[in-house]
């Protein structure tokens, strides 16, 4: 709807026929006697008000009432108000400011200036509003647009890391589970650890980054990935390389300053180091290994004791967690620890629960 | 009578309405508004009522109407008038009726001459 139509308040029909002969050739004019029919007025008719004209002193509601109701009720921030005065007194002059007037007008008035200075703030307002909803639309347009990307790259890594797992024979609730584990880990350690400044964004990427920890063994021989019985040392040795080749791939579409690209490839190559530096490719020791990659490794020993593999059956989630704690599979760092402690109800759970494919992605 | 003739009998300000309002027709359509304007009679009885509040809006409006219309003379009046009230001072407001009431006849008085 056209904002044309201006609002002359003031008691004295003599003051507002003073203000409405300048405007009545270029804009519908309404008018009210006191503050109340102001108020009814607005609320009424809102929509199409561009400017208010107010006198302060009227009987039933004052100006300032008028003033409070329309911050009460947002119109402030649309409709701008010009407070008309006979007298300046600073205080008053203050007030009307403080309550969101525009402008205020001394009695008498010039027609040409109050023109002049209402168009003003008219033309002031409808930029700024026209600005604001501009912003709106392109913010709108940004999540939007962030929210599709988002759900693409979900789709494409999810889509990646099952590649290696398809090849594997394996269901693909390996790589859910390990990012509902990762998430799980992250929370506790975002909540008790906050040295590691680990921001919610943050997070989100290395929950999608460890579906690709093992994103190496696409390299791996079939003779070796799919032996249905214990690798030999030599096979072993081959086997601990899909750290490197992972890397190695990612290094083709190197992103330097993508946050995201720098989780993938270090998940890729830590997770199999160890806290006390006896782990490979590169026998990285204590906080030399990203915190990112420990989180991975201690989360994939989990899931590999408490899932069935072809060479063993799996191990009950309160042996799985002795094993853990004990250092029999891997030494972790005491905060490695104490987070799977303090996650262990809801991992236990998982666990048990034959944790599923759907319940993955909802988490 | 003209609109000067007017003015300068009831002691206003010729130029400055002419500057503000640009033609003589549109002074005497304010004009004839100001003899309906009520706020002089509300301003004599709320004074009578001993209603401060009140009788201290009414003189203001009397006085932002002056303004508007350029009548000095009464202008002076009324805003005397409206700032004793707006001090809660009754009994200066109640000597100060005499001359408000003595500009507005004569203002009166001189806007019906002009419109006749």
């Amino acid at each position: 709807m056209a904002k044309n139509t201006i609002l002359i308040v003031d008691d004295a029909e003599l003051n507002r026929e003073m203000i409405k002969f300048i405007f009545e050739e270029q804009y519908n004019v309404l008018e009210a006697e006191d503050g109340q029919q102001a108020i009814d007025l607005i609320s009424e008719r809102g929509e199409e008000l561009c400017l208010i004209f107010l006198d302060l002193l009227m009987p039933v509601k004052s100006g300032l009432d008028v003033l409070h109701f329309m911050n009460l009720n947002n119109y402030i921030k649309y409709i701008p108000v010009i407070m008309i005065t006979g007298e300046s007194t600073d205080e008053s002059d203050e007030k009307a400011y403080e309550y969101g007037a525009s402008d205020i007008i001394y009695k008498p008035f010039a027609p040409n200036v109050v023109m002049r200075r209402a168009k003003n703030i008219m033309e002031l307002f409808e930029h700024r509003i026209d600005i604001e909803q501009e912003l709106d639309e392109r913010t709108r347009e940004l999540r939007d647009s962030r929210r599709k990307l988002e759900q693409s790259n979900d789709f494409l890594v999810n889509a990646l890391s099952s590649v290696v797992e398809f090849r594997s024979l394996e269901s693909g609730e390996h790589i859910h589970r390990v990012k509902y584990f990762t998430k799980l880990f992250l929370k506790y350690l975002r909540e008790f650890y906050p040295k590691y400044n680990i921001t919610k964004e943050s997070a989100a990427l290395i929950v999608n980054a460890s579906a690709l920890h093992d994103l190496g063994k696409i390299a791996i021989p079939d003779s070796i990935l799919l032996k249905p019985a214990r690798l030999t040392d030599e096979e072993f040795e081959e086997m601990k390389k899909h750290t490197v080749y992972g890397c190695e791939l990612l290094e083709k579409f190197k992103q330097d300053d993508n946050e995201f690209y720098h989780y993938c490839y270090d998940i890729c190559r830590y997770h199999h180091e160890r806290y006390d530096g006896r782990g490979y490719p590169d026998g990285l020791k204590g906080d030399e290994i990203p915190i990112w990659a420990q989180v991975v490794s201690i989360v994939d020993v989990y899931d590999a004791l408490v899932s069935e593999r072809v060479y063993k059956s799996p191990y009950d989630v309160n042996e799985a967690a002795r094993m853990i704690r004990d250092g029999e599979c891997g030494i972790f760092s005491p905060e490695m620890l104490d987070c799977f402690e303090l996650a262990k109800v809801e991992l236990f759970a998982a666990a048990e629960n034959k944790f599923s494919y759907a319940d993955s992605i909802e988490a | 009578m003209t609109v000067q003739e007017c003015y300068d009998a009831i002691g206003g300000d010729y130029d400055e309405i002419m500057s503000r309002l640009r033609s003589e027709e549109r002074v005497k359509k304010f004009a004839g508004m100001f003899l309906k304007e009520e706020c002089y009679n509300t301003l004599v009885e709320k004074l009578k009522e001993q209603n401060q509040e009140e009788a201290f809006r009414a003189a203001h409006t009397l006085k932002g109407v002056c303004q508007n219309m350029s009548f000095t003379t009464l202008f002076r009046s009324s805003y005397e008038i409206t700032e004793a009230l707006r001090e809660k001072d009754m009994d200066k407001a109640n000597s100060l009726l005499g001359q408000v009431t003595e500009d507005y006849e004569k203002t009166i008085k001189g806007v019906k001459m002009l419109l006749e």
